[in-house]
């Protein structure tokens, strides 16, 4: 039994959800691609002066998090990783904060 | 010409003229090069996330230039050496912003301690308070 006979034709033609396929369970799972939370603000916006759009990036102690927890996209992610190191070095953000306890 | 964005912080115990008079003296370098100075910023007296030189807190301002590189590097050397400033940097910009998120006012002179409170909602922030991400 091929793999393709199970695949839906009306998730083939749709653009924004993709295939994994799993070749030790044999198994299809269907995944829908998760969309930009960034798509509808522009790259001009994400500068190191915009700290409430920074903040969310940030985890608890200071860090960056990364694309493939927040699924934004490549472009900018980079523009978020330079601004934050920016408005760090300005005094800003805090590079780290510590545990209360 | 090419677009900068110099940022300095001053020391927190200058009065708000004498960071006029040193915002004016930055400027001067600028159009002494053939430049343009397209806009100045004042963040207001802003308390640092980090102590920088044991300072705690400190005037932020912004220029906007327009200018080629030699006057930005003469600028960058004057603003080393002065005692005032607490920690400066120039970056190149594709483009400038027409007002950043921090404004206050556009001297220190005119700076409204309440202008932040009144300030209205900005464009994206109905946006932005819809995503939080848990790690």
């Amino acid at each position: 039994m091929s793999i393709e006979n199970n695949i839906n034709p009306a998730t083939e033609n749709n653009e924004e959800s993709y295939l994994k396929v799993s070749l030790v369970n044999q198994s299809v799972f269907i995944r829908k691609k998760k969309a930009c939370p960034l798509k509808d603000i522009p790259l001009n916006e994400i500068n190191y002066t915009n700290l409430k759009l920074l903040g969310k990036f940030l985890t608890e102690r200071g860090k960056i998090i990364p694309s493939r927890i927040t699924n934004v996209e490549i472009k900018k992610q980079r523009a978020i990783a330079k601004a934050i190191k920016r408005a760090r070095q300005l005094g800003l953000i805090s590079p780290i904060k510590k545990e209360l306890n | 010409m090419a677009l900068y964005e110099a940022v300095f912080i001053a020391r927190q115990d200058l009065t708000n003229e004498d960071v006029d008079a040193l915002t004016n003296k930055f400027c001067k370098i600028i159009t002494d090069g053939k430049g343009k100075i397209v806009n100045k910023e004042y963040w207001g007296l802003r308390s640092l996330a980090v102590k920088i030189n044991k300072n705690s807190r400190g005037h932020y301002v912004m220029i906007n230039i327009d200018a080629n590189y030699p006057a930005v590097a003469e600028l960058k050397r004057v603003i080393a050496y002065t005692e005032d400033v607490v920690r400066s940097a120039v970056f190149l910009v594709d483009k400038h912003h027409e007002e950043t998120s921090l404004f206050v006012s556009s001297t220190a002179k005119e700076f409204k301690p309440n202008y932040s409170a009144k300030k209205q909602q900005g464009k994206y922030d109905l946006i932005l308070e819809q995503f939080q991400f848990d790690s």
